[in-house]
């Protein structure tokens, strides 16, 4: 009761600031479909635009957010070591090498599942929530523990999920768990490697077919993009790269968590498309500024 | 020469058109399709129970037809084209004839007289239960099912007589439940 008594003041206290303390999983189901992609991207183009961000990488025995950061030589603490009281919060938060906006919470290596529970995690996310804009919450594949652990803490959820069948079918089963826990306010589907070619030709489900298979709302599409790549070869989310597509649609998909309004990049109806697309958004940047 | 080229153009368009024909399921078709088909039955909340208790009731009902291996009784869902089918499988050890089945019948009949007042007490409540339970899909269907599965099963009687069957055969029944 204290809780949500402290919840709700604290929303008075910001009011008209949206984006405070917000507690978003990043989750799947499916492994290898881009939540630690995800995660680190929309992570990093939340700090770009002036928040305070932490990441929590709750893949415990399977950490991955530090080397897509670049960060993999910083840790010197993990949740687990919170957890079991060997350093404080604040200690284990690993500052980003560019923006000073953005933590790491990074999951430990050598433990299974078992070393975090829900309850520590939903206070570890209560803590963050007095100091950070935004807790993004990093979430192993899989429904087991890992899972209802990350999504303990959390009040929204983005599921990820790429056109291919079974990305789509365990982005179901996902959503069917976030429907079933009171705890989830909100969540929005975010489809990622999407190939505009492929789609075209009919080889692919199309971004309408997948949103109309889960009648979910979409928060997101990104391209399939070889950038992605060499992006995590060289520890640095492709949102910082002005120039790539995917990162353009990464940077679109923080603009609306914080709430903007931004169209879709319709990819699948432009003809020659690097040629439209790249017309469309020097339309876009043009805009803006 | 008018004629060489309307010929070669007429077999290119051909041949684009076969094409095209065959291509009328394209893989996000198919994908689509597929992928509809087994979130239906992902969220088909038919639990181990529920299904338990249907081919219990079933082999109950079939067995006034036939004498079956019970343990083989094989109870799923399968997809059929577009369309999801309860699949039955049930190996038959022997059929009974009409004498004993109309016996077994009448038996049951006078059964159901005797304790009439309790028996369909007991018969609305599972019926109230089972409709409330299964998801709207399956329930309406259920009646059918038994329909269909003593039509299926007095054919099979048919065949099962002639070939005066020793070993255990084993019939296939599809029934299709609309989507």
């Amino acid at each position: 009761m204290t809780l949500t008594c402290e919840k709700e003041q604290k929303q008075d206290i910001k009011k008209g600031d949206i984006m405070s303390g917000r507690v978003i999983v990043i989750t799947s189901g499916k492994g290898g479909v881009g939540k630690t992609t995800t995660n680190a991207n929309i992570g990093t183009a939340l700090a770009k635009t002036g928040k305070k961000v932490v990441m929590i990488d709750t893949d415990l025995g399977l950490r991955n957010l530090d080397l897509l950061l670049g960060l993999e030589n910083r840790i010197v603490y993990t949740i687990v070591d919170v957890v079991e009281e060997r350093c404080k919060l604040k200690q284990a938060l690993v500052k980003d090498k560019k923006n000073p906006n953005l933590c790491l919470l990074a999951a430990a290596q050598t433990r299974d599942k078992t070393a975090v529970t829900e309850e520590q995690l939903k206070d570890i996310c209560e803590e963050l929530k007095k100091d950070f804009d935004f807790i993004l919450v990093d979430c192993p594949a899989g429904i087991e523990q890992g899972f209802q652990n990350a999504v303990a803490g959390a009040s929204e959820a983005i599921v990820v999920t790429t056109p291919e069948m079974s990305a789509v079918r365990d982005a179901d089963r996902i959503i069917g768990l976030l429907e079933a826990r009171e705890e989830i306010k909100s969540y929005r589907l975010l489809l990622n490697r999407v190939r505009p070619n492929m789609i075209k030709s009919n080889d692919m489900m199309s971004v309408d077919d997948v949103v109309e298979i889960l009648s979910a709302q979409l928060i997101g599409i990104i391209p399939e993009d070889t950038g992605i790549i060499t992006s995590t070869n060289k520890g640095e989310p492709i949102v910082n790269d002005e120039k790539s597509l995917a990162g353009q649609a990464y940077r679109n998909v923080a603009k609306r968590i914080i709430g903007e309004d931004v169209p879709f990049l319709n990819l699948e109806e432009e003809t020659g498309v690097v040629a439209k697309v790249k017309k469309f958004f020097a339309g876009l940047i043009g805009k803006e500024k | 020469m008018k004629d060489i080229f309307t010929d070669l153009y007429n077999k290119v368009l051909g041949f684009f058109r076969q094409s095209e024909d065959k291509q009328e399921a394209s893989a996000k078709e198919v994908a689509c399709n597929r992928l509809k088909f087994v979130l239906m039955q992902d969220r088909t909340n038919l639990t181990p129970e529920l299904m338990d208790r249907m081919r219990r009731e079933l082999i109950e009902l079939l067995s006034r037809y036939v004498e079956m291996d019970k343990e083989a009784l094989e109870l799923g869902f399968e997809q059929e084209g577009n369309q999801m089918a309860l699949m039955l499988s049930i190996p038959v050890l022997r059929a009974r004839d009409e004498a004993e089945i109309e016996a077994t019948l009448a038996e049951e009949d006078a059964k159901k007289v005797e304790v009439e007042d309790q028996g369909e007490e007991a018969s609305d409540k599972s019926d109230e239960t089972l409709s409330e339970e299964e998801s709207t899909n399956e329930d309406s269907e259920v009646n059918d099912e038994d329909e269909n599965l003593q039509n299926e099963q007095e054919e099979n009687i048919e065949i099962s007589e002639e070939e005066v069957t020793e070993e255990p055969k084993t019939s296939k029944k599809k029934k299709k439940v609309s989507n």
